[in-house]
């Protein structure tokens, strides 16, 4: 007993040690696929790091509507105090004093009403006249300040188009959601990439802690959300799903052994190769790949579940009058033969192309092969060989009745044909959200919110490079601008917010000032202009100074409008992404009823280097990529399996014979789902995988052995109970994958198992 | 006559009153008791770069606690409403109506709170936005407002608004360099 727990201190410290070198990491952007296409690279790389992830939208509720605008200002101001967010939107955001002369000095610059024909006396005379009717309106103040310096309006035609579409009501220096019940709404960008979940959950602290330093009277809440809240919220819940259930299956399973055992050391020699194989396939995925990701850990480690057999059935095994080693070693073939068969199962994984799938299969793999080998080797020289552990025996009389129906299983597998050829199976899983591990309670308040900020979830866009330079990739967002109207004419999408609507390329600057009249013509059209009107002559002095300055200016470029305009700035950065030396651009569409029909267009704008992108689109595309790889990579397993097993077996008939009760659990899960309506995803292939990796044990010591008396029996139907706590722990999760891949192996472990059994021929008498 | 001879009658008793002058918070009080005014008021806008004043007359009228209405009936028909922190412009003769919430528009907002906040009597108000001298005057009081925020300083550096007792006088609003003549007289 000593030696054991001295195994298992070693192989807890080993692993401390391992995970302290290199430990978990947490970003979910290293378990999702490179793309294969530009523009699935580029979706998936702005998916994992770009600004829209950053991207943090905040309500505050449950206070009356004085109270929410006072927290909703507190907690803004405690977030730009706090530095960690570079911008932060609220109620009392407007253009401040520097950046509003910044932009009024660029004014011809930047109003795309900069044109000749803008300043000729025609042209002028009613922008004076209506110069003249405003001064006599109540909002004189206003037009005398702005009025006199930009005649021509450009200045308030830009903050208008900037900052006027603004669907947000604003009241004592909050934005309000409509509706009946109060909610303050803000948003905030965070510095750090979307899918890091740490450096998320570092800026929602930042919030909760502005938040909470405004005293919110009781009853007043911070909901959160945005795809960085998403990551730290997916991330916790696999972690308390995990916890919880991990707990809850450990004490049930530890339960069910000692009844089976009645002896405590039993706990430990089982936790001794499950503990050893996780600390394999963790050094094995940190020598290949430098980290292991923490899911790819969540689900090695769930899949390594299946490892807990082997020491359970070498424990049952045995036989009352032989030693733990020779019981090793006479069941060796068989358990070797299940391991390897088991882990070439798992090829499907590796091969998907998927990193995060990829790492998992490598995880179990390994995992499997050292618990194999731990089981044989080195558990027979831990226990002393006077110890007498022995599973107490079962009644097995209903299951006995169960042994040597073929017809029987036969016929129930006709029933699972038939269920799959009458539902067609279960439907592929085709909606990435499905798959997220994000509460479906959490996903609505996210589209709540964007909806009543006005800011869409970034569906379909245009992608705009790469290109060598801002200034290039700023010249191709004006060409599609104009090469896009026919488009939108036809209906196929409502707007596109381009990069070059908050910064026109420099090119364009120059044209502008190049349209820029000289002083001499600007006098004597403002005289003819303002003939008959009782303008002083001096009146539009500042107007004349302020075009000799445009025509000097040095073009406008996003450096300048970052330091001096931070909320242009705002509105731009997110629709620029530099990647290396390559500058890209972003131009979201809005009202895309149909991102098929606008693609189709798209492409035939003829427009080099602009690329439409349906992120949905994509990502389906980019899912069935993987999903045909890892179903090819499935079937080459099953064959290399079924070839293994008729070498291991020597004979092709008893490899068939364990195949059977393989395939056959494989059918009737599926026909189960069908019928629980669960649509299939990739995460539900690899369950299966695992579940036939799990089959092959019981078939194999049932079915082939010829040793199918009531201890085999008891054996297997132990393991089958032991993989039922767990996985069916693992279904009761309310993370879609986790749920899936439990409740698709404990519906086929328990099929396998009965399966397995109707299989087996009756007890020979000698046994 | 008749009002003549009631004050000739008043005489002894609101005789120790006004020797005393009055100060802000009587003011104020006594502005915050009136509940509803109608009056006329004519306005002469004189703005440097225009070699005109820029005249324009209407009716006022307030009712307590936040709604304003400035109805310029010449020479053009303009109608600003005030009310739960929106402002509603209208202007039949060019078919224009607009609506936006006060808070969206500081230097709108500051203009609005400089009437409606002595009009409420509404000391908290004034004091958000501008700094508040007082005087009492030979004829009444007068009141000098300064914007606190630097944006309304860009439009409006100062507001000089004069009253007796509980009624509104005049409005000065100056700002870039012109000035804003509001005087305001109780509606026949």
């Amino acid at each position: 007993m000593t030696r054991v727990l001295a195994v298992l201190a070693l192989l807890a410290g080993l692993g401390g040690a391992l995970g302290w070198l290199a430990p978990p990491r947490a970003n979910l952007a290293e378990f999702l696929p490179p793309g294969r296409t530009p523009a699935s690279a580029f979706l998936l790389r702005e998916l994992q790091s770009g600004a829209a992830t950053t991207l943090l939208l905040a309500a505050i509720e449950g206070a009356p509507k004085a109270e929410l605008a006072r927290l909703s200002r507190e907690t803004a101001a405690g977030l730009r105090a706090s530095g960690q967010f570079g911008f932060v939107g609220d109620g009392t955001l407007r253009l401040g004093e520097p950046e509003e002369a910044l932009l009024f000095r660029y004014r011809y610059l930047l109003s795309p009403e900069t044109r000749p024909e803008a300043f000729t006396a025609a042209a002028l005379r009613p922008k004076l006249e209506a110069l003249l009717d405003g001064l006599r309106s109540a909002a004189s103040p206003i037009l005398a300040r702005y009025g006199f310096a930009d005649p021509t309006g450009a200045f308030l035609g830009l903050a208008a188009a900037w900052l006027g579409e603004s669907r947000v009501a604003t009241e004592d220096g909050a934005w309000f959601a409509p509706g009946d019940n109060p909610r303050a709404l803000l948003v905030a960008r965070g510095q750090g990439a979307g899918l890091d979940a740490a450096a998320q959950r570092l800026a929602m602290t930042a919030f909760h802690q502005a938040f909470a330093a405004a005293t919110p009277p009781p009853g007043a809440r911070l909901l959160l959300s945005g795809p960085g809240v998403f990551a730290a919220e997916a991330a916790a819940g696999i972690e308390r799903d995990v916890q919880r259930l991990t707990l809850t299956a450990t004490l049930l399973l530890a339960g069910f052994l000692y009844w089976r055992f009645r002896s405590w050391p039993v706990l430990a020699l089982v936790a001794v190769p499950l503990l050893a194989a996780t600390l394999a396939g963790y050094a094995a995925a940190v020598a290949l790949y430098g980290s292991v990701h923490a899911i790819a850990l969540g689900f090695g480690v769930t899949m390594l579940g299946v490892v807990v057999d082997y020491p359970i059935l070498l424990l049952t095994l045995r036989r009352p009058d032989e030693s733990l080693a020779t019981a090793a070693a006479r069941i060796w073939p068989t358990l070797r033969l299940a391991a390897v068969s088991a882990a070439v199962g798992l090829l499907a994984m590796v091969g998907s192309g998927l990193p995060g799938l990829v790492q998992t299969g490598v995880f179990a793999g390994v995992g499997l092969l050292t618990a194999a080998a731990t089981t044989r080797w080195l558990l027979p020289r831990l226990v002393p060989a006077e110890t007498r552990i022995l599973a107490r025996p079962l009644g097995l009389g209903s299951l006995a009745a169960l042994r040597g129906r073929p017809r029987t299983a036969l016929a129930v597998l006709a029933v699972a044909v038939a269920v799959l050829a009458a539902t067609g199976g279960p439907d592929r899983q085709r909606d990435l959200a499905a798959l997220s591990p994000v509460p479906a309670r959490q996903q609505a308040l996210d589209a709540e919110l964007r909806g009543q900020l006005g800011a869409p979830d970034v569906r379909s866009l245009f992608v705009l490079g790469p290109t060598a330079s801002e200034g290039e990739m700023l010249g191709r967002s004006e060409a599609l601008a104009g090469a896009v109207e026919p488009l939108v004419a036809r209906g196929l999408l409502a707007g596109l917010d381009l990069p070059s609507r908050y910064l026109p390329s420099p090119a364009l600057q120059a044209s502008r000032q190049a349209a820029l009249p000289g002083d001499a013509a600007l006098a004597e059209a403002l005289r003819e202009a303002a003939v008959g009107l009782p303008f002083r002559p001096t009146a539009f002095a500042r107007f004349t100074a302020a075009m000799a300055e445009s025509r000097a200016l040095p073009p406008l470029d996003l450096a300048m409008l970052a330091a001096g305009a931070p909320t242009i700035a705002a509105r731009l950065s997110p629709l620029v992404s530099r990647h290396g030396a390559e500058v890209w651009g972003i131009a979201p569409a809005t009202g895309v009823a149909e991102p098929r029909a606008l693609e189709a267009a798209a492409a035939g704008l003829g427009l080099p280097g602009v690329l439409f992108l349906d992120v949905k689109l994509e990502m389906e595309r980019l899912l069935a990529d993987y999903s045909r790889a890892t179903l090819a990579w499935a079937l080459a397993g099953g064959v290399a399996v079924l070839g293994l097993l008729a070498i291991g077996l020597r004979s092709p008939r008893r490899a068939l014979a364990v195949a059977g009760p393989i395939g056959g659990a494989v059918l009737v899960t599926l026909a189960v789902l069908g019928l629980l309506r669960e649509a299939l995803s990739l995460f539900h292939l690899a369950a299966l995988l695992l579940l036939a990796g799990l089959a092959i044990d019981y078939a194999l010591f049932l079915a082939a052995g010829g040793t199918a008396d009531d201890a085999t029996t008891g054996a297997v139907l132990t393991c089958a109970v032991s993989t039922l706590l767990t996985f069916g722990m693992l279904s009761l999760s309310e993370t879609p994958v986790l749920h899936g891949i439990g409740l698709t192996v404990a519906t086929g472990v328990a099929a396998a198992f009965l399966l397995a059994c109707a299989f087996t021929p009756r007890q020979v008498r000698s046994a | 006559m008749r009002a003549s001879r009631r004050a000739l009658l008043l005489a002894p008793l609101a005789a120790p009153a006004l020797a005393a002058e009055p100060t802000l918070e009587q003011v104020m009080q006594a502005l915050a008791a009136v509940p509803a005014q109608r009056s006329r008021f004519t306005e002469d806008k004189v703005i440097p770069e225009l070699e005109v004043g820029q005249p324009n007359e209407g009716t006022l009228s307030w009712q307590a606690p936040d709604r304003l209405e400035k109805h310029t009936t010449w020479p053009i028909d303009e109608r600003v409403t005030v009310a739960a922190g929106r402002l509603t412009y209208e202007r039949r003769d060019r078919g224009v109506q607009r609506e936006f919430a006060l808070g969206d528009q500081p230097e709108m907002q500051a203009l609005v709170e400089a009437v409606r906040g002595t009009l409420a009597g509404d000391l908290a108000a004034l004091r958000r936005h501008y700094g508040v001298a007082f005087a009492a005057t030979a004829a009444g009081w007068r009141m000098v407002l300064t914007p606190l925020s630097l944006r309304v300083l860009g439009a409006v550096q100062r507001i000089t608004v004069t009253g007796q007792g509980n009624e509104l006088r005049s409005v000065e609003t100056e700002g870039g360099g012109g000035v804003d003549r509001m005087q305001i007289a109780p509606a026949p």
